[in-house]
C-alpha cells in the first residue's frame, strides 16, 4: 500500500521535473509562431518572425560564423585530442600526472575565467606583434582548447576498453605501422571518434562565454547574436532563431538516439 | 649463424623510440594547452598584481591594489558592494546546490525503477534541455517569469511581489535558473550511483527498518555517496562563476562574482581588478576539487568523483 | 615421430603434406636462439641466457610455471619483444632486429584477439590483406583454409557471435593462413573447459602433423605439454632446465625443479653409496647404472606393492596409510618408517591391499633415477 503511494509519488515528480525542464523551451517555441509582438500574450499563429529571419544578413551571417567555429574547431580537436589520447593510452604504465592535470585544467576552469585570460592574452599578443587579432581565429584557437580534453578522454576510454593483444595481433598480422594506424587503430575507434566530434561540435554550439569573450567585432555567433538582441531588449524575432536552434538539437537527439539503439542491437 | 655478442644499443634504442612516440602523440595537445590556456591564465594572475592604466589596461608597478579593491576598498572608503556579491555568489551557490541533489535524487531513483529499455530514453529526456544554448534556456525563463505572464500573475495575486514587477530581475530568478541549468549533472551521476546500487542490501534495510525513509537513510544514501560528490563538484564549482544567468535574470541586485569579474573587462573596465576576482575564483574551484577529492578517497570511489 | 613428419614434407614429393592453401608445403623453418636476455625494468630477470634449437617442422613446446620466461621467450619470437643480448633465427635468416611485421612468424594469442571491428572473414583475410594480396587471391585462401579448419558457416558470422572454441579456431586459421615459417601458440586453450580443451588438443596435433609446419607451443601444463610435443623445454626463472622428447623429460628429469613440475614427489637424498648401491631414508636400494646425482627419484607407477612381508632385492617393508580407489588404477601413500612414499598402482584384477595393510615395496633397479638438486 505504502509501496504504491511512493511509486506514484516518484511518477508524478517525474512528470514535474520534465515540465519544469521543457517548459521554458516549448514557451520558446509557441512564442515564435505568435502573431503578435508580445513576449506575454499568444494571439495566433504566424511565421513571420521567421520570414524576418531570413531577411536579416547579421543572422544568416551569425550562423555561418557558429558553423565554421563548430566544424573546423571540432575537427582540429579530433586530430590534436585523438592523437592525446592514443598517447596517454600507449604511455599508461609511466607517471603521467602533470600531463592529467593539463587535461583536466580546461574541464575544470571556470568558463569566465578560461574566456577572460584568452582575451587578456589575444589582446596582449595583438597589441605586442599585429597577430591573433579578435576574430574567428582567436575563437577557433579557444574553441579547440576546451575540446581537446574531452575529444583526449573518449579516445583513451575507447583503446583502455580494448584487448591490449590486438595491437600485438596487427603487428603479428603484417600491418607496418601506417598501415596499423588505417586498418586496425582508425577502424576499431571509429564510434568514438565519432561522438567525440559530436561532442566537441555540441560543446562549440552550446558554449556562450567563452566565445564572447573572444570574438571580434565581425565574428559574433549566433549565441552572441541573440546574447545582444536580448540585452537591447526582447523582440520575437529571438523566439524564432531560437526555436530552431532547439529543433536542431531535438533532431540531434533523435539521431543519437537512434545511433545508440542500433549500435545495441 | 655468426654469433655477434652484445647488442648493449637494443634497449636505449628502444627507450628513445617510445619517448619520441610519447613526445609525437602528446606533444601537440600539451603545447596546445599549454601555450593557449596555461600561459594565458599565468598572465591573468600576472595582470592582477599590477596597477590599474586610465583605460583599464594594466601597468606598472606591481601592487596589492586590485586586491584592496576587490575587498571594497576604493578611493571613497570601504563600501561593502564586492563583499555583498561574493557573499550572494557563495549563497546562490550554496541553495542552488542543495536544490538541485533534492530534485535529482527522486529523479535519478525514479529511472533506476524503470524498464532496462527505457532508461537510456529517460535519461536522454533528462540531458536533451542542457543541449541547448545557456543563452536560449535563461531567455525561455525570462519569457516565463517576464512581468504579465502566468507564473508572475499567480505570484502577484499570493502577494509574493509587487504588482507589475515580474518575477524577474531577482535573485529568486537567478536561483531558479541556477537548478534548471545544473540539473541534468547531478542527474547522471546520481544515477550511475543508483544504478550499481547493490539491491540485496536495500531489501534487507526494508526488512529490517519499518520505514523506507529510514530504509533509504542507512542503505541506500551512503551507497550514492561517490555520485552524490561527483555532482555536487560538477554543479557548485560552475555555479559558483556563473555569468550568463545572473546576468539576464539578476538585474543589478542579482550580480554574482563572474559578473564582476566579466564587468571589468568591459564597458567600465578595470583589468587588474578583474583579475584579481578571476583568482578568487580559481582559489574557490580549487579548494572545492580537492576537498571533494579528499572526501571521495575517505569514501572510496574516489576516481569517479574526478570523473 | 618427428622424423616421420619431416621426411613426409621435405623428402616425398608425391606424399606432401596438404598445406591450408593446398598448395605443397613450404619447407619447415628451423629456430635458432642463442644467448637471448631480457629484463623487465631494473630487477625483474626474465630470460637470463637462452640457448635453444627447434627443428624444423617439430611440435616444441615452452613448459614452466608463471614468471618463468617461456612467454617472454614466445614474444621475442613473434618480435613483440626485443631480447637485451643475443640473437635469434629462423632457417638461416637472423631476425633478431626484425619487427613482427617483418617476420614470417604468426602467433595464436591467449586471447585470440580477433578484431572486433571485422567479420569472421576480414579477421581471417586480414594479414594476407596486409601483406599486400590481390583480393581475388585472398579469397582464395581464406577459403581454402575454411575448409582445411572446417570452419564451416563460422566464416559469415560476427566476432561476437562465436563461442571461446569457435574463436579459439578462427584464431588458429587466421594464423596459418598466413602460411608463416613458424606457429607460434600462447597457451591457446587455457581458456576453454576440459573437455573441449582434450578435443583441440588432438584437432591441433593432427593439423601440425599434416602441415608438417614448426609450432612453438607456450603452456604451464605438463600433461598438455606431454600429450602434444615433439620436444620440451622446461624453463624456470629465464634458464632452460631441460630440453628432450617427453618421455626423456618425464622419465629422466634433468634436476629437481624438472622432476616436481612434472608432477614427481617422490624424492629422496642420496646419504651415502657404493657403487650402485644407494642409502637413503627409505633404506638400501640398487640402482642399474646410478648417475652422479645426490638425489633419488622413484616414479609411483613403476613400484609393485606385494602383500604382507616378502624379503629380496629392493624389497621395503611398509604400511598403508591412505588410498585413494580412481577406478582405473589405486593410488597409495605409503609409511617406510619416518618416510613416505607414493604408488599407484594399475587395477587389473589384483589384489589391491587396503588402509593400514602391511606390504612390500618393489621396485626394478633399471627404474631408479638419480638427479642433482
Amino acid at each position: 500500500m505504502r509501496k504504491r503511494t511512493l511509486r506514484r509519488g516518484l511518477v508524478g515528480f517525474w512528470w514535474l521535473t520534465l515540465t519544469f525542464l521543457y517548459l521554458p523551451l516549448a514557451v520558446v517555441v509557441l512564442f515564435s509562431f505568435n502573431a503578435a509582438n508580445s513576449a506575454a500574450t499568444f494571439t495566433g499563429i504566424s511565421l513571420r518572425w521567421y520570414r524576418q529571419l531570413l531577411g536579416n544578413e547579421q543572422i544568416v551571417s551569425a550562423f555561418v560564423n557558429s558553423m565554421i567555429l563548430a566544424i573546423t574547431s571540432s575537427a582540429i580537436a579530433l586530430v590534436i585530442g585523438s592523437l592525446i589520447g592514443y598517447g596517454m593510452y600507449r604511455h599508461r604504465h609511466r607517471k603521467l600526472g602533470w600531463l592529467i592535470v593539463l587535461i583536466y585544467l580546461p574541464i575544470v576552469l571556470p568558463d569566465i575565467v578560461f574566456g577572460i585570460s584568452e582575451m587578456v592574452f589575444f589582446v596582449r599578443i595583438y597589441d605586442l606583434t599585429g597577430l591573433f587579432r579578435p576574430g574567428l581565429v582567436t575563437m577557433i584557437i579557444a574553441h579547440v582548447t576546451f575540446q581537446i580534453p574531452f575529444v583526449g578522454l573518449i579516445v583513451y576510454s575507447r583503446f583502455v576498453g580494448l584487448d591490449p593483444t590486438l595491437f600485438e595481433a596487427a603487428k603479428d598480422l603484417y600491418a607496418a605501422p601506417v598501415k596499423r594506424v588505417i586498418h586496425f587503430m582508425l577502424p576499431t575507434i571509429k564510434p568514438a571518434l565519432i561522438s567525440a566530434f559530436f561532442l566537441s561540435f555540441t560543446l562549440s554550439v552550446d558554449d556562450f562565454v567563452i566565445s564572447f569573450f573572444t570574438a571580434g567585432p565581425e565574428s559574433a555567433t549566433l549565441p552572441i547574436y541573440i546574447w545582444g538582441a536580448i540585452k537591447k531588449g526582447v523582440s520575437p524575432e529571438i523566439n524564432a532563431i531560437a526555436a530552431l536552434m532547439i529543433g536542431a538539437v531535438a533532431i540531434a537527439a533523435f539521431l543519437s538516439l537512434l545511433f545508440s539503439q542500433r549500435r545495441r542491437t | 649463424m655468426a654469433y655477434t655478442g652484445v647488442t648493449p644499443s637494443a634497449r636505449s634504442r628502444g627507450m628513445v623510440r617510445e619517448v619520441q612516440h610519447l613526445l609525437f602523440t602528446v606533444a601537440p595537445g600539451a603545447t596546445w594547452i599549454l601555450i593557449f590556456l596555461v600561459l594565458p591564465g599565468a598572465y591573468l594572475m600576472g595582470v592582477a598584481f599590477m596597477t590599474n592604466g586610465p583605460y583599464g589596461q594594466p601597468q606598472m608597478p606591481l601592487s596589492l591594489e586590485s586586491f584592496r579593491r576587490l575587498a571594497g576598498f576604493g578611493f571613497l572608503g570601504w563600501s561593502p558592494g564586492n563583499l555583498y556579491t561574493l557573499l550572494r555568489s557563495l549563497w546562490q551557490t550554496l541553495v542552488s546546490t542543495g536544490l538541485v541533489v533534492i530534485v535529482a535524487y527522486p529523479v535519478a531513483y525514479y529511472i533506476t525503477t524503470c524498464k532496462e529499455k527505457w532508461r537510456p530514453i529517460l535519461l536522454l529526456l533528462v540531458v536533451v534541455p542542457s543541449w541547448t544554448n545557456q543563452v536560449i534556456r535563461t531567455f525561455g525563463w525570462m519569457n516565463l517569469l517576464a512581468p504579465g505572464t502566468p507564473l508572475s500573475n499567480l505570484a502577484e495575486t499570493f502577494g509574493l511581489i509587487a504588482p507589475n514587477m515580474g518575477l524577474y530581475p531577482s535573485n529568486f530568478a537567478v536561483t531558479l535558473g541556477l537548478v534548471y541549468n545544473f540539473l541534468p549533472f547531478m542527474v547522471l551521476p546520481l544515477y550511475s550511483a543508483f544504478e550499481k546500487l547493490d539491491n540485496a542490501q536495500v531489501e534487507a534495510a526494508q526488512d529490517l527498518f519499518a520505514s523506507p525513509v529510514r530504509a533509504f537513510w542507512h542503505a541506500v544514501f551512503p551507497q550514492t555517496l561517490p555520485g552524490l560528490l561527483a555532482g555536487i563538484v560538477l554543479v557548485s564549482i560552475p555555479a559558483f562563476g556563473m555569468y550568463v544567468i545572473p546576468e539576464l535574470l539578476g538585474g543589478g541586485k542579482g550580480m554574482m562574482l563572474g559578473n564582476l569579474v566579466a564587468n571589468q573587462f568591459g564597458g567600465g573596465s578595470n583589468w587588474p581588478l578583474g583579475a584579481a576576482g578571476a583568482i578568487l575564483m580559481l582559489i574557490a574551484t580549487f579548494i572545492g576539487l580537492f576537498v571533494m577529492r579528499r572526501l571521495g578517497k575517505r569514501l572510496g570511489g574516489g576516481e569517479e568523483v574526478v570523473i | 615421430m618427428k622424423e616421420t613428419t619431416r621426411s613426409q614434407s621435405v623428402d616425398s614429393p608425391t606424399e606432401r603434406t596438404a598445406s591450408s592453401t593446398g598448395d605443397p608445403v613450404r619447407q619447415p623453418s628451423s629456430i635458432e636462439m642463442q644467448g637471448l636476455h631480457k629484463r623487465f625494468g631494473r630487477d625483474t630477470v626474465a630470460l637470463n641466457g637462452v640457448d635453444l634449437t627447434i627443428e624444423a617442422g617439430e611440435f616444441f613446446t615452452l613448459l614452466g610455471p608463471s614468471g618463468c620466461g617461456k612467454t617472454t621467450l614466445l614474444r621475442i619470437l613473434a618480435g613483440l619483444e626485443e631480447p637485451d643480448d643475443g640473437r635469434l633465427a629462423i632457417g638461416d635468416r637472423d631476425i633478431t632486429e626484425a619487427p613482427p611485421h617483418k617476420r614470417s612468424v604468426n602467433t595464436v594469442f591467449q586471447s585470440y584477439a580477433l578484431f572486433p571491428h571485422l567479420s569472421v572473414r576480414e579477421n581471417l583475410a586480414f594479414g594476407l590483406k596486409m601483406q599486400g594480396l590481390a583480393a581475388a587471391e585472398r579469397d582464395a585462401r581464406v577459403a581454402r583454409v575454411a575448409e582445411f579448419i572446417q570452419l564451416g558457416d563460422l566464416v559469415d558470422r560476427r566476432v561476437d557471435q562465436l563461442s571461446g572454441g569457435q574463436r579459439q579456431r578462427i584464431a588458429l586459421a587466421r594464423a596459418l593462413v598466413c602460411e608463416p615459417d613458424v606457429l607460434l601458440l600462447d597457451e591457446p586453450l587455457s581458456a576453454l573447459d576440459a573437455g573441449l580443451r582434450g578435443q583441440l588438443q588432438v584437432e591441433l596435433l593432427r593439423i601440425q602433423k599434416r602441415l608438417g609446419m614448426t609450432f612453438v607451443f607456450v603452456t604451464h601444463d605438463q600433461q598438455e605439454a606431454m600429450v602434444m610435443s615433439d620436444r620440451i623445454a622446461v624453463l624456470n626463472g629465464g634458464i632452460i632446465q631441460q630440453v628432450g622428447p617427453p618421455r626423456e623429460v618425464y622419465e629422466r628429469p634433468a634436476n629437481a625443479f624438472v622432476a616436481r613440475f612434472m608432477g614427481h614427489d617422490n624424492l629422496y637424498p642420496i646419504t651415502a653409496r657404493d657403487g650402485d648401491r644407494l642409502t637413503t631414508s627409505l633404506g638400501e636400494l640398487t640402482a642399474e647404472a646410478a648417475g652422479e646425482g645426490g638425489l633419488l627419484l622413484i616414479r609411483p607407477e613403476t613400484l609393485d606393492l606385494l602383500p604382507g612381508e616378502v624379503a629380496g632385492e629392493n624389497h621395503l617393508s611398509a604400511t598403508v596409510s591412505e588410498r585413494l580407489y580412481r577406478g582405473s588404477h589405486a593410488e597409495y601413500r605409503l609409511e617406510i618408517g619416518d618416510t613416505t612414499l607414493q604408488a599407484t598402482l594399475n587395477n587389473r584384477g589384483r589384489h589391491l591391499p587396503e588402509m593400514g595393510e602391511r606390504v612390500t615395496v618393489v621396485v626394478a633397479p633399471v627404474d631408479l633415477v638419480t638427479l642433482s638438486e
